[in-house]
């Protein structure tokens, strides 16, 4: 069978299957993305690059293009680095009141102790034109204050970690529902043909974790794994299987790939099946990946001053200031879904010493990712998140004013900013009690947070499905997800 | 030309058209338009249910309906409207309007006077006798389908695709060229029916169904949250694997895995299969209330069970009465009442009671393979050991010669460049010293980087000096004159590059050093290596008039280019505050072993003290010290030592494996628990409480059986239960075809497919049960129709037709499960190891994967030797990062039933690179040099052994073309050819062929191995 004749009867074979998917039939409930999906994957979507043409999405113009998540893992402390409550001083050392506590759940580390009031341990400015509070911990993300937009009234029902994270990143606690990366990647599709539309980069830590980073918090769930996250490494192989074998030049490499795509091309003549023209493009789309991975990773090209600019830490590959930087290189080559993790935010002891230390880590290289994107053009359509799955109580755990004393985890309320892409820069959205223990205006929920985010890319939360066990999932859940537009430029 | 009548096909397939003689069928036709549009509000869930009306009952639909006069129902008016305030769905619902043809079907459904009936699923199977059109039953049914379009059975396979395919489903395993053969030579019509006899007979068999098991029953080695805990439930594995192949009846393999303590006079065997119910996720998470997890393990088991035996979303109805099936939120809590009073305590890692403590029988094998490998790396350590001896006693005396005139082992930091984060003031002297002084901030970092002359370095040493300038005289300038040191860190710069590389510091030991329980207070050495500033290094309480040191030795030795610069970080960073070192010094050595390890004098100083003469005679004790400097440095001994510890260390963990260990288990609480209907499924708010209970729309419990679950299982597998059959029989269908007959195998509810051949699973179902649930009965009947045996070759205009193969009138093509092409490339290339159960064995992964998903706390070891070889199924599962060669598999954190196919470039990576595959096409390669001299002979050997035929004459042409490719560079660079072959551990045995001809030979193998036709179930 001749070459043209092959591809002849592929393209009537795709046309029929395009109208096949475009026809929803009875019993082919398939979403509108999983739609594009197909088409793609069976190469019916003309330009494999942007594979969500024809199907609706976005649902509206998208404010922004592309997600950089800046995840805290552990609960960061809100009271000292964010939500100043000056009149706690008065309530040092006395017991949290009943008024305030509402009988709301303590997890079992403190559930026996006084609630005793600490007051936060460090000092707050008010920032920049807007006025933000940030803490005296976070000295270069005070500078750009007013680029950021924040929401002090986050809250949570979750009061563990493990659930609480997977609560934070796939809209519920039981593991196995799509990362919200996923959804993004999986809806919009990708602008870039060389690398993956969903990376992940985790911070080098000395120390081991007592949270564990499970992959399912970037994972697919029941969407096709190819939209999960990619973890990118810091290792000799920055993706799983990127090297090709020592001893294996990359001409010989290529050959070998010819030779393949040759065998492949005669079965698909004899067999007919369209996945493996598919299967020809993925082999070469992996050689790609080979150089286009190592050239993003290289920061070589980098000037002294962007280094400055992110801190001495970002010289050092794999911290989280390095990670800072290659985010912004992602952005700059259009990857979708961008997402960071810095762990050891969990200070329930020593929280003085052990908080400004992971503070350190990030402090100047987050300000210098906000600075870098602007400067660049790219916080526009760039949308930047900074927070974790909870926030701290304001009772001390262990003796209040001593140095080992830590603070236990708090759902209720907690903060986090957004930054760029469509957002109002230098807004302080919501707020807490006295206490910084109950949300007091604007409460914004995790799942909120979530249908905003969608909304900011263009996506209608209630209109992203996947049927999946005779249901239509979607990121948000079954609760009501209120879209918060007053945060909206 | 096609597309035409191609288009209205596809339409008349998809929408199961009302042919004008066709009468409206409420199950087939009407409930699907309702479940889809109408239920979420209108449905059995009371507190979504909207203007209190419900469409899931007929009498509630009867309230919406005119049978006297069907056009005025308000049914139709409402799904007619025009105005949007009107309009069913609403358009708040994001649902479309009902199509033309939908509202057609419900007006005539209204003529005929509104019949009712019962989702399909909920009706019992009936047998209906086959079409006479065939002798094989399914083949009858598939025709007479396939006759309807006017369509046919495609022709039967090439013999050798056909083994290929049938092999890889009841096996997993592709056959070897000899049991390829053995058919292939048979020319009786019995030939193939003999083939699946073996298969079927083969211990292979049990190992493949397993897995499939395995997925479903979220089967796993760790806990999956929090610390990810080991545990040690493998023997339940293994119990499985026998299970199928001793061809134990579905219907007992349920009761036992449900109920087999309840068993009267339950053997260990039985009990071990109850930890089926207990392969949830576990979380030992420190604030967590056990009771959560209790609950959430109750839930877990009820939601599975839904799932894998009755096809059905139970989980919904933990919150909420289900939005389609007729099953409530009191049903669902009523289920988990059979599962609430086990005797546990929602606890995970090693207080995951109830266990069994079990031996199990098959582990004896391993340890005696991991003896016998370390039997054979013994002497070779030894030997290594022995010979190195010779070159020792050089050293030695070279050494002593070296050190006459006096050694020095550590060399301080001399010009080095000072800094301090916090503003101190840092001084450095002419022997290293370096002095604080001015600002006294209350924490501070210092960092010293300076050139190293050494020509490597091992290890450094700080020494932490007093001086009078300090509070007391101490070692500090803080107030007690006492110093905290939280953490180091060592770090490598080179000039003008803008990177810097961190190093690892493999221990810590000081002069004084308190050992801490807590992790979060200061005195031990240790803690300055965690980046933790909770704990670190102070001497309070000793003499701080005196210098104190510490030693770090390097986890590697470090070689530095001449533009390299080392930098030491000292971090100050406790809670305390004020107590930053005044006056210290930092050298570093290029001594190995002890100098680095401890503080006493280093041993080659201890040498230069001994005269030259008097070596002869030089102390034994400091003699066996030098022994072992010099063997740390030896490279040949390292090689073997490291060889024989990694030996001994997988000895010793299966060595615990074959001893008692212990097993989740279920087993009864003496006082029952009650059960409540949990309000919103939240696990602390309390409804009502419900007595143990089956859903009674799935079928009612029969009133006399005690509620146990031992019951509950009897009730599943019951010829009254109208769905675990079904269900099962579909799960069959799908591993061998792909795709179940009902597609949505999860999911036989409203909201699921129907099954695209309702009769044949019926009958299936039906002729399941009557044989008494017999498995391999079942898998034999399936292959032996001409509908399995189909070519899956496709034409463009089949292919249009029928894209998905719903109607099956070709075989079924698709990609493997990645656990079995690893499994083909072990069997194909001749190293699998077939040895069945025992301890999970670690397969190749990339280094350090299980490092960074745990900062460190956990490391991957590749197993060595033959336990390498093991079937995946054998791969031990860590919950929180599953093996990295795997794709597509299921995630075993709940249950998942139906595969997952995707075709990714980072599978080809993996495919093209892992070292499980590069082992395999190096073996391959082996065989082919051995099978004969000429290329398309060997080419022939490698093709076969992978996809079971021998390369066509064009395809050959194509792979001597990359051979003779790989071939010429390989001779002009043997350098390359070498360096690739070393990448795995298989041991090249045939010394007599060159490196660049085995080195070919192993790239084209990789690339046969890569073929699409060997990725597939052809």
């Amino acid at each position: 069978m001749s070459n043209n004749l092959i591809n002849s009867s592929l393209e009537a074979a795709i046309d029929v299957t395009r109208r096949h998917f475009l026809g929803r039939g009875i019993g082919l409930s398939i979403g509108a993305a999983a739609l594009s999906q197909l088409l793609a994957r069976n190469g019916l979507a003309g330009n494999a690059a942007n594979e969500s043409l024809a199907v609706g999405l976005p649902h509206f113009a998208a404010r922004a293009k592309r997600v950089i998540f800046l995840t805290q893992s552990g609960g960061p402390s809100q009271i000292e680095l964010y939500d100043e409550k000056p009149g706690l001083r008065e309530w040092a050392g006395k017991e949290l009141p009943d008024s305030v506590r509402q009988g709301q759940r303590l997890t079992t580390m403190t559930a026996s102790q006084k609630q005793l009031v600490m007051p936060s341990r460090a000092r707050f400015r008010r920032c920049g034109e807007s006025g933000a509070t940030v803490g005296e911990w976070l000295p270069h993300l005070a500078k750009v204050a007013d680029e950021l937009c924040f929401i002090k009234s986050m809250h949570t029902d979750q009061i563990n970690h493990a659930p609480a994270m997977t609560q934070f990143l796939t809209g519920n606690q039981i593991p196995g529902k799509p990362s919200i990366g996923t959804w993004i990647s999986y809806g919009l599709g990708s602008e870039n043909r060389n690398l993956p539309d969903y990376l992940v980069m985790i911070s080098k830590m000395q120390r081991p974790s007592d949270q564990p980073l499970y992959d399912h918090y970037w994972g697919s769930g029941f969407l096709p794994s190819r939209y999960q996250g990619v973890k990118l490494r810091n290792a000799r192989e920055p993706v799983l299987y990127l090297r090709d074998p020592d001893g294996v030049p990359r001409e010989l490499r290529r050959g070998m790939l010819d030779g393949l795509a040759e065998l492949n091309q005669q079965h698909l003549a004899e067999t007919g099946d369209p996945e493996i023209a598919t299967r020809i493009r993925q082999y070469e789309m992996s050689y790609r990946m080979q150089s286009s991975v190592p050239e993003l990773i290289d920061l070589s090209d980098e000037t002294d001053a962007t280094f400055q600019l992110y801190g001495p830490d970002s010289r050092r590959p794999g911290s989280y200031a390095a990670n800072c930087i290659l985010a912004r290189r992602l952005a700059e080559r259009d990857v979708r879904f961008i997402q960071l993790f810095h762990p050891d935010w969990d200070h329930h002891s020593r929280l003085p010493s052990w908080c400004t230390a992971r503070c350190r880590d990030v402090d100047q290289p987050t300000a210098g990712l906000i600075t870098d994107l602007k400067q660049r053009g790219l916080l526009n359509d760039t949308l930047v998140i900074w927070g974790g799955e909870f926030g701290r109580g304001v009772a001390g755990q262990g003796q209040w004013d001593s140095p080992e004393a830590g603070r236990d985890h708090h759902p209720r309320c907690f903060t986090m900013w957004l930054a760029g892409g469509g957002v109002k820069p230098g807004l302080t959205y919501g707020s807490t009690d006295d206490f910084s223990y109950n949300t007091a205006e604007n409460p914004v929920h995790v799942r909120d947070l979530h249908a905003t985010v969608l909304h900011l890319l263009g996506i209608d939360h209630e209109r992203l499905t996947h049927r999946f066990q005779g249901l239509d999932f979607k990121l948000t859940g079954v609760e009501p997800a209120r879209v918060v537009t007053e945060l909206f430029a | 030309m096609l597309k035409r009548p191609l288009a209205i096909f596809v339409c008349l397939l998809l929408t199961l058209p009302l042919a004008a003689e066709d009468r409206v069928r409420f199950s087939r036709d009407v409930l699907p338009i309702l479940t889809e549009n109408c239920f979420a509000c209108h449905g059995p869930d009371e507190s979504q249910r909207k203007a209190d009306l419900r469409l899931d009952t007929r009498e509630g639909a009867l309230t919406v309906l005119s049978l006297e006069k069907p056009a005025e129902s308000e049914l139709l008016a409402r799904v007619l409207a025009v105005d949007d305030e009107v309009v069913m769905p609403p358009p708040a619902s994001h649902k479309k309007r009902l199509t033309k043809r939908q509202v057609e079907t419900l007006r005539r459904w209204i003529e005929a006077g509104a019949p009712w009936g019962k989702h399909w699923a909920f009706e019992k199977p009936v047998q209906v006798d086959p079409p006479k059109i065939a002798a094989h039953p399914i083949d009858a049914f598939v025709r007479a389908r396939l006759a309807e379009e006017g369509l046919a059975l495609s022709a039967r396979a090439a013999r050798h695709t056909l083994a290929r395919r049938v092999s890889f489903d009841l096996t997993g395993l592709p056959p070897s060229t000899s049991e390829l053969d053995e058919f292939l030579k048979d020319d009786s019509n019995l030939a193939y029916e003999r083939f699946v006899d073996r298969l079927l007979a083969s211990e292979h068999f049990g190992e493949r169904l397993a897995m499939w098991w395995l997925d479903a029953a979220r089967y796993s080695d760790t806990d999956g949250f929090q610390g990810d805990a080991t545990r040690t439930n493998w023997p339940w594995r293994d119990w499985v694997i026998g299970a199928f192949n001793r061809n134990l009846p579905f219907d007992q393999f349920t009761i036992e895995q449900f109920a087999g303590d309840l068993l009267p006079n339950a053997t260990p065997e039985q009990r071990l299969a109850t930890c089926f119910h207990r392969n949830h996720m576990t979380n030992g998470e420190g604030g967590r209330d056990p009771e959560e997890s209790r609950i959430d393990y109750v839930i877990d088991r009820v939601s599975t069970t839904g799932t894998l035996w009755l096809g059905l979303t139970l989980g919904c109805c933990q919150c909420h009465s289900h939005k389609y099936d007729p099953i409530t939120q009191r049903d669902f809590y009523s289920l988990t009442a059979f599962f609430n009073s086990i005797d546990e305590d929602g606890k995970a890692s090693t207080a995951a009671k109830p266990y069994l403590s079990y031996q199990s029988p098959l582990a004896a094998w391993a340890v005696q393979e991991a003896q016998e490998l370390v039997d054979q790396r013994k002497p070779r350590e030894a030997q290594a050991r022995t010979a190195a001896e010779a070159p020792f006693a050089d050293w030695l005396i070279a050494r002593a010669a070296e050190v006459k005139g006096g050694f020095q082992a550590w060399h301080p930091l001399v010009n080095a460049e000072l800094e301090s984060i916090e503003g101190t003031q840092l001084s450095q002297i002419a022997d290293g010293t370096v002095q604080a002084s001015g600002a006294n901030p209350r924490q501070d970092d210092y960092r010293l980087a300076a050139a190293v002359k050494l020509s490597r370095v091992t290890g450094l040493k700080l020494e932490v000096l007093p001086h009078d300038s300090h509070s007391g005289g101490g070692l500090s300038r803080g107030q007690s004159g006492e110093f905290i040191l939280t953490d180091i860190k060592v770090q490598v710069r080179r000039r003008g590059s803008s990177q810097i590389r961190d190093l690892l510091v493999a221990s810590a030991v000081a002069n004084v050093s308190t050992e801490q329980k807590d992790a979060r207070s200061y005195g031990d050495i240790k803690g300055v290596l965690d980046d933790d500033p909770r704990n670190g290094w102070t001497t309070k309480g000793h003499d701080s008039k005196q210098p104190h040191v510490a030693v770090f030795a390097l986890a590697e030795p470090l070689e530095l280019e001449t533009d390299e610069e080392l930098v030491f970080e000292l971090r100050q960073r406790s809670t305390d505050g004020d107590a930053n070192i005044g006056r210290f010094r930092v050298s570093v050595t290029d001594q190995a072993g002890a100098t680095v390890r401890s503080i006493d004098t280093p041993l080659l100083e201890q040498l230069a003290a001994v005269k030259l003469s008097e070596l002869a005679q030089l102390d034994s004790k400091l003699r066996e010290k030098l022994f072992d400097q010099f063997l740390a440095d030896h490279e040949p001994y390292q090689v073997e030592k490291a060889a024989l510890d990694r030996a001994t260390r997988q000895l010793s963990e299966v060595q615990n494996g074959a001893k008692k260990i212990d097993v989740m288990v279920l087993a009864e609480r003496a006082e029952p628990r009650p059960t409540h209907v949990l309000l919103r499924g939240v696990w602390d708010k309390k409804g009502e409480i419900v007595p143990r209970d089956v859903p009674a729309a799935i079928a009612a419990w029969t009133a006399e059986e005690p509620r146990t679950r031992e019951q509950l299982a009897r009730w599943i597998v019951s010829r009254d239960n109208p769905l675990a059959a079904r269900v099962i029989v579909n799960h069959f269908w799908q591993m061998l075809f792909g795709t179940g007959l009902v597609r949505t195998t999860e999911d036989f509810g409203l909201q699921g497919e129907r099954p695209t051949h309702p009769e044949l699973l019926d009958w299936l179902a039906v002729d399941f049960m009557e044989h008494g649930w017999d498995i391999k009965r079942l898998l034999k009947l399936i292959v032996t129709s001409e509908t399995y045996q189909q070519s899956s070759s496709v034409s463009a205009a089949l292919l249009a037709r029928d894209p998905e193969n719903r109607l099956l009138a070709r075989g079924s093509r698709f990609r493997l499960p990645s656990w079995m092409l690893r499994d083909a490339a072990l069997k194909s290339s001749g190293l699998l190891n077939p040895a069945l159960g025992g301890p999970p064995v670690r397969p190749y992964q990339p280094d350090g994967v299980w490092e960074e998903m745990f900062m460190g706390r956990f490391k991957y070891e590749p197993s060595e030797g033959a336990a390498q070889h093991r079937r995946t199924l054998y791969a031990f599962w860590r919950r929180a990062i599953a093996p990295t060669f795997l794709f597509d598999s299921a995630q075993r954190r709940v249950c998942e039933v139906r595969p997952s196919r995707t075709n990714t470039p980072l599978q080809a990576l993996t495919l093209l690179n892992d070292a499980n595959y590069l082992a395999a096409a190096r073996a391959l390669a082996g065989h082919a040099l051995q099978a004969g001299a000429d290329p398309p002979t060997r080419l022939t050997e490698i093709t076969r052994r992978v996809v079971s035929r021998p390369p066509t004459p064009r395809e050959t042409t194509i792979l001597e073309r990359e051979l003779e490719r790989a071939m010429t560079y390989f001779r002009t660079h043997p350098a390359d050819a070498r360096k690739f072959l070393s990448q795995t551990n298989y041991q090249r045995t045939e010394q007599s062929q060159p490196d660049a001809e085995f080195a070919a030979y192993t790239l084209v193998a990789s690339l046969i191995l890569n073929l699409d036709e060997a990725l597939n179930h052809e």
